[in-house]
């Protein structure tokens, strides 16, 4: 008898949620809308945010 | 006391770009604006990998025993090393981006000091999401996966808000 085949290694509920609001590509939209207000709005925060982007771009490399 | 080396780091490199730039206020605003514009465009297409562009980098690894040592400074250490970009891999265009609008903003010090803080707070957030991930190598992988959209994308944005931004 051969072995049940498992489901997709997925989380589901509480663990999906946390998995998407922790998702790599998450700061980058936040920070990309952030921007985009900024531009409009606060000079000085695009700067901010604009820093962060950089920052965060080296992601992965120490 | 890792992120506040990374934030250390970050306004210490701001801030010596700021003073640097006292040098690039003859140039007319108008010149440095598209100085800044025309950099950040390069960046996306190196980033786009259009561009074949070596950059200066001090490509070395800051050493492990540096938290060996003694934990907490050696993790101040560790940030503010990372926070400064001057002994690390820079494997992204957007920071050269960035120092170079640094350099050529003029005026006061705020936009500098806020770019820093936020360069360190950019860094910070690699670390911060894979901890709050719970699952560091899954969040590895994921990684991984999209990074080379990542850093085109803060390219793009970055050139977006240099295009924007008087």
């Amino acid at each position: 008898m051969g072995e049940p085949v498992r489901p997709a290694d997925r989380p589901s509920g509480a663990r999906a949620v946390r998995a998407l609001l922790t998702d790599p590509v998450l700061p980058v939209a936040a920070l990309g809308a952030a921007v985009i207000a900024a531009v409009l709005h606060a000079p000085v925060l695009t700067w901010a945010i604009t820093g962060g982007l950089a920052g965060y771009s080296l992601s992965g490399s120490v | 006391m890792f992120t506040c080396g990374l934030l250390a780091g970050g306004v210490l490199t701001a801030g010596v770009l700021w003073l640097l730039s006292g040098l690039f206020t003859p140039l007319p605003a108008g010149v440095r604006q598209g100085l800044i514009v025309a950099v950040a465009l390069l960046a996306v297409l190196r980033d786009a990998g259009t561009l074949s562009l070596r950059l200066p980098q001090n490509a070395r690894q800051i050493p492990q025993d540096v938290l060996r040592r003694h934990l907490v400074r050696g993790a101040m250490q560790f940030g503010f090393e990372l926070g400064t970009g001057v002994r690390t891999y820079v494997s992204a265009s957007a920071p050269y981006a960035m120092a170079v609008a640094v350099l050529l903003s003029g005026g006061s010090y705020a936009p500098a000091l806020a770019a820093g803080l936020g360069f360190g707070a950019g860094r910070a957030l690699t670390p911060a999401l894979r901890r709050l991930s719970g699952n560091g190598e899954r969040w590895d992988d994921l990684l991984a996966g999209r990074l080379r959209g990542v850093t085109l994308v803060c390219s793009v944005l970055i050139a977006a808000a240099a295009c924007g931004v008087r």
